[in-house]
């Protein structure tokens, strides 16, 4: 049963502009343009943004939660909160405004992990790895009533490559867990689905073949009065992190790397090394599927690559991880769709971003942004009657200087401030590509201003390269740890 | 600066007033949050404005390393570069090259230590430490002083004590000289360790030099002295400070410390108690100190404090949620960090309130009560509330006196049944 509906502005492949409506048991309709972005959470919350913070991050409209952390305690803490509306998100304190969407496991965790089995998933939280089954998966979803929930999947996180029975297993429990959390004696509201296959086409394709099968006898009575499992589906996602492993790209800043794993040398790689592959393997889950569905692609690597995507396949929401992953070690972002005509004649390739760690920032009083993210002035509290008027004096933008300083002395303000700068230029860089894609019947000129966008900016992992060494750098110097570091050197 | 003093206690030697400077209005006694490297760690400059906060504290040693006085210039001051609007309070940069330099030697022309970042030789003269702190362009201003850590004693506490009242003489007219007397307010630090008779002399050479300074500073303390000479130490500084001058006692942030110096006729204090401990995961309320890494917290689904105004509480965040991200996402730390100095602030903002309506006796009784009625009151808070005309124990026949620094945290969980 979904309570989302999707108009989209073309039904054939390529460029599509839409809009999301969700509406909630209460009534509340939360409306969202697509193409758009979904923030990324680490133990639930937006990295770096208090709750404060992160409801007066516009950009911030639709946070996605991977249940796997709160596996820790039993039962988890959440589902302790059963038969609250929004329960997971009033537990997690996310905004109204803002849609939930939970999974059981991190779509960006792509590290080694036990086999699941046939009736469970391994999923990871700070005390080790739980077993988590379908039935499990429906309480706890069910409990925390989130605005979409995932169905498990089986993507094996045991190291690759993997043979032809590992992938046909893989789309069969897939395909079952689907089943499983459409089931009518308790079906779950608005379910997206992860496509399976990994990075065989035909297996891709079989999975997709499977959703939109004709369903009979038991199968048929378990999810009545869906004829087929596609039916219950409100929308897609293709995860790409676990593609790119299996197709051995080794992206250095896809994910968190602790400072002491960051190589002194990191080989300057092409952000799209994979993209073109990437592009195959989507368009192979998504041949047979309608058109009509939202489709959200997890774990790109910068704007280049969402480009691209947006351009052959159609995909309608990208998650913001590495814009915020950027944001953690200390990279601003600046890139612009459409190119700005200023940028579009220079000789020199522009970087999406700067890194804040170079010193040529440290008397750099230019604002960080252009529209300043995160000032919105509420009335400060007053703690006795003598106090003077509450009133917000209007703040300056912060410099690049500042932000500068703020790095090298490992103050974490920084990444709060970063953060919500991220999200607002990715928010923008979103609409800018609505825009374009509204305004061409054609679809040549968004095909053009992609190729500007190329031309025009780096596609290179230099600007990521050079931010990571450089966070590895201070959080050595000054991060945790760092007693016992100096203890260890200073008695060598 | 302007120093008006609106109410006094009609008890205890609390007072009310309203301290008026370049950035705007500060309402006294209260607690200046320290943002040591031109940041409240983990808030924005707006997060911390919005909780009713409007003086805070930069370091002039780590701003004078990083990001630097040229810098600061370039940015317009610390203000300018930190985007604060409000007040600021700069120290000497003296504690941290005792506290933090291993290889300080303190000499009648300044204070010698190695560079942490080259090696080499620098010196830190009072004109030098005036000179930084105009750059950095904090409201208040402190003078260099000679510190000795607090258990120091011997002649090096006296010698401290009068090369303190020497280098304040330097500060004063290096100030005079500036042209900045009408927008930055130079603060002096009485010296003398623990010895009442050093403070004496301290306190008379000091106010001698009223005017040339725009407040007085009770320095040498909270460095491990037992808490019963401590407060003895901040009374007889308080009693013999001028009354048209602000009194700040340095490195105090306990809430029970707050009000006992707060009874004892002081306006200002920091420390970096409240927003360190928040970042370990520890939340004040008024019933003590509370430590959500505790497993009891982690099925708990009410907020900190029911009552209190601040963002997480009033949020929603319950103590689940936060033992849940605590020490393992930044944002714990900054939920509970807003929530710590919400607490100080309002401490504070009653206390003000009280003094104004003639309560503060009563205020005090209430909380200490409420803080200490279940594990024992400290036995030093009940002396030095005795000594201002207040008893803690009054009506209290079976009442818990614990001796020594008491405190009272919240170190285990329940024993299993």
């Amino acid at each position: 049963m979904s309570t989302i509906s999707f108009q989209l502005s073309a039904t054939s492949p390529g460029p599509r502009i839409g809009t999301l409506r969700l509406t909630r048991p209460d009534g509340t309709v939360l409306s969202l343009k697509t193409p758009g972005i979904v923030t990324a959470t680490s133990r639930g919350v937006v990295p770096h943004l208090s709750p404060d913070l992160c409801a007066q991050t516009k950009a911030v409209r639709w946070v996605h939660v991977a249940f796997e952390s709160f596996l820790d305690h039993d039962p988890p803490v959440p589902t302790l909160l059963t038969g609250q509306n929004r329960a997971l998100a009033r537990f997690l304190g996310h905004p109204h405004s803002a849609i939930l969407s939970l999974s059981l496991r991190d779509p960006g965790d792509i590290r080694t992990m036990p086999p699941n089995g046939d009736a469970h998933v391994s999923a990871n939280c700070i005390r080790g790895v739980r077993k988590v089954t379908p039935e499990n998966w429906r309480s706890y979803g069910q409990s925390c009533d989130p605005d979409i929930i995932f169905a498990l999947t089986d993507t094996p996180f045991t190291p690759p490559p993997y043979s032809q029975k590992r992938l046909t297993k893989s789309v069969e429990r897939s395909l079952a867990w689907v089943a499983d959390i459409l089931r009518s004696d308790s079906p779950a509201r608005n379910v997206f689905v992860q496509m399976a296959g990994g990075t065989e086409p035909a297996a891709r394709a079989a999975f997709s073949e499977g959703l939109g099968a004709r369903l009979y006898d038991k199968e048929a009575e378990a999810v009545k009065p869906l004829k087929t499992l596609d039916e219950g589906v409100a929308g897609y996602s293709i995860d790409l992190g676990p593609l790119r492993t299996t197709l051995g790209d080794r992206l250095l800043h896809h994910s968190k790397l602790a400072a002491v794993l960051v190589p002194d040398t990191i080989e300057t790689a092409d952000l799209t090394q994979s993209t073109e592959a990437l592009i195959k393997l989507v368009g192979a889950s998504l041949q047979s599927l309608p058109q009509s569905r939202p489709r959200l692609v997890n774990s790109c690597t910068g704007p280049h690559e969402i480009l691209k995507i947006v351009k052959d396949v159609g995909a309608d929401l990208f998650d913001a991880a590495w814009a915020q992953r950027a944001a953690d070690i200390g990279i601003a972002m600046e890139f612009h769709f459409p190119v700005p005509d200023h940028h579009r004649d220079g000789a020199d390739k522009l970087a999406i971003g700067y890194n804040l760690y170079d010193h040529v920032y440290a008397h750099d009083f230019r604002s960080l942004c252009e529209t300043d993210s995160a000032t919105v002035l509420s009335t400060p509290l007053q703690h006795s009657s003598v106090d003077s008027p509450p009133t917000m004096i209007p703040a300056s933008p912060f410099t690049r200087a500042y932000l500068h300083h703020l790095l090298h002395t490992h103050e974490m303000s920084s990444h709060a401030l970063l953060t919500a700068h991220n999200l607002s230029v990715l928010a923008a860089f979103f609409a800018g590509i609505q825009g374009i894609v509204s305004s061409d019947s054609e679809r040549v000129l968004f095909a053009k201003e992609v190729e500007v966008f190329c031309d025009v900016y780096d596609v290179s992992s230099v600007l990521f390269d050079e931010a990571l060494k450089a966070w590895a750098g201070v959080e050595l110097a000054r991060g945790k740890g760092r007693l016992g570091r100096e203890k260890v050197v200073g008695a060598e | 600066m302007q120093f008006e003093v609106l109410a006094t206690c009609h008890t205890t030697k609390a007072r009310v007033s309203r301290m008026t400077l370049a950035h705007g209005v500060t309402a006294l006694p209260t607690f200046m949050p320290v943002a040591t490297q031109a940041a409240i760690k983990g808030l924005t400059p707006q997060q911390v404005e919005s909780l009713g906060i409007t003086l805070i504290l930069n370091n002039t040693y780590h701003l004078n390393l990083r990001p630097g006085t040229k810098i600061l210039k370039e940015a317009g001051g610390a203000h300018k570069f930190q985007g604060w609007n409000h007040n600021l309070l700069t120290d000497s940069g003296g504690f941290q090259l005792v506290s933090l330099s291993k290889f300080t030697k303190i000499t009648e022309e300044g204070a010698l230590f190695s560079s942490p970042f080259t090696g080499e030789p620098t010196m830190l003269t009072p004109e030098e430490s005036m000179s930084i702190q105009h750059a950095i362009g904090a409201d208040i201003m402190m003078q260099l002083d000679d510190v000795v850590p607090s258990l120091t004693t011997g002649p090096r506490v006296a010698e401290a004590m009068a090369r303190s009242v020497r280098w304040l003489d330097r500060c004063i007219e290096f100030h005079e000289k500036s042209g900045r007397k009408d927008v930055q307010n130079l603060f002096a630090i009485v010296q003398g360790g623990l010895d009442p008779e050093l403070r004496d002399q301290c306190l008379d050479e000091m106010t001698k030099r009223k005017d040339g300074v725009a407040g007085y500073a009770i320095g040498g303390l909270s460095g491990g002295e037992a808490k019963d000479t401590f407060w003895r130490i901040v009374k007889q500084c308080a009693d013999k400070l001028p009354a048209d001058r602000p009194r700040y006692c340095m490195g105090v942030g306990f809430a029970e410390d707050l009000l006992v110096c707060a009874a004892l006729g002081v306006d200002m204090a920091d420390c970096v108690f409240p927003t360190r401990t928040a970042r370990f995961g520890v939340a004040l309320t008024f019933r003590g100190a509370m430590n959500l890494k505790l497993s009891k917290y982690a099925t708990d689904l009410t907020p900190i404090d029911q009552n209190c105004p601040c963002p997480t509480c009033k949020g929603g965040t319950t103590r689940a949620m936060l033992h849940h991200i605590v020490t393992l996402e930044t944002v714990a730390a900054h939920a509970v960090t807003m929530h710590n100095l919400t607490f100080q602030a309002q401490v504070m903002g009653g206390a003000r309130d009280a003094i104004m309506q003639g309560t503060f006796p009563a205020y005090l009784h209430k909380f200490f009560d409420n803080y200490f009625g279940d594990v024992g009151y400290p036995e030093w808070c009940v002396n030095a509330l005795r000594s201002v005309g207040v008893d803690l124990l009054e009506g209290k026949e079976n009442a818990k006196v614990i001796p020594g620094d008491g405190g009272n945290w919240d170190y285990s969980n329940p024993k299993k049944q």
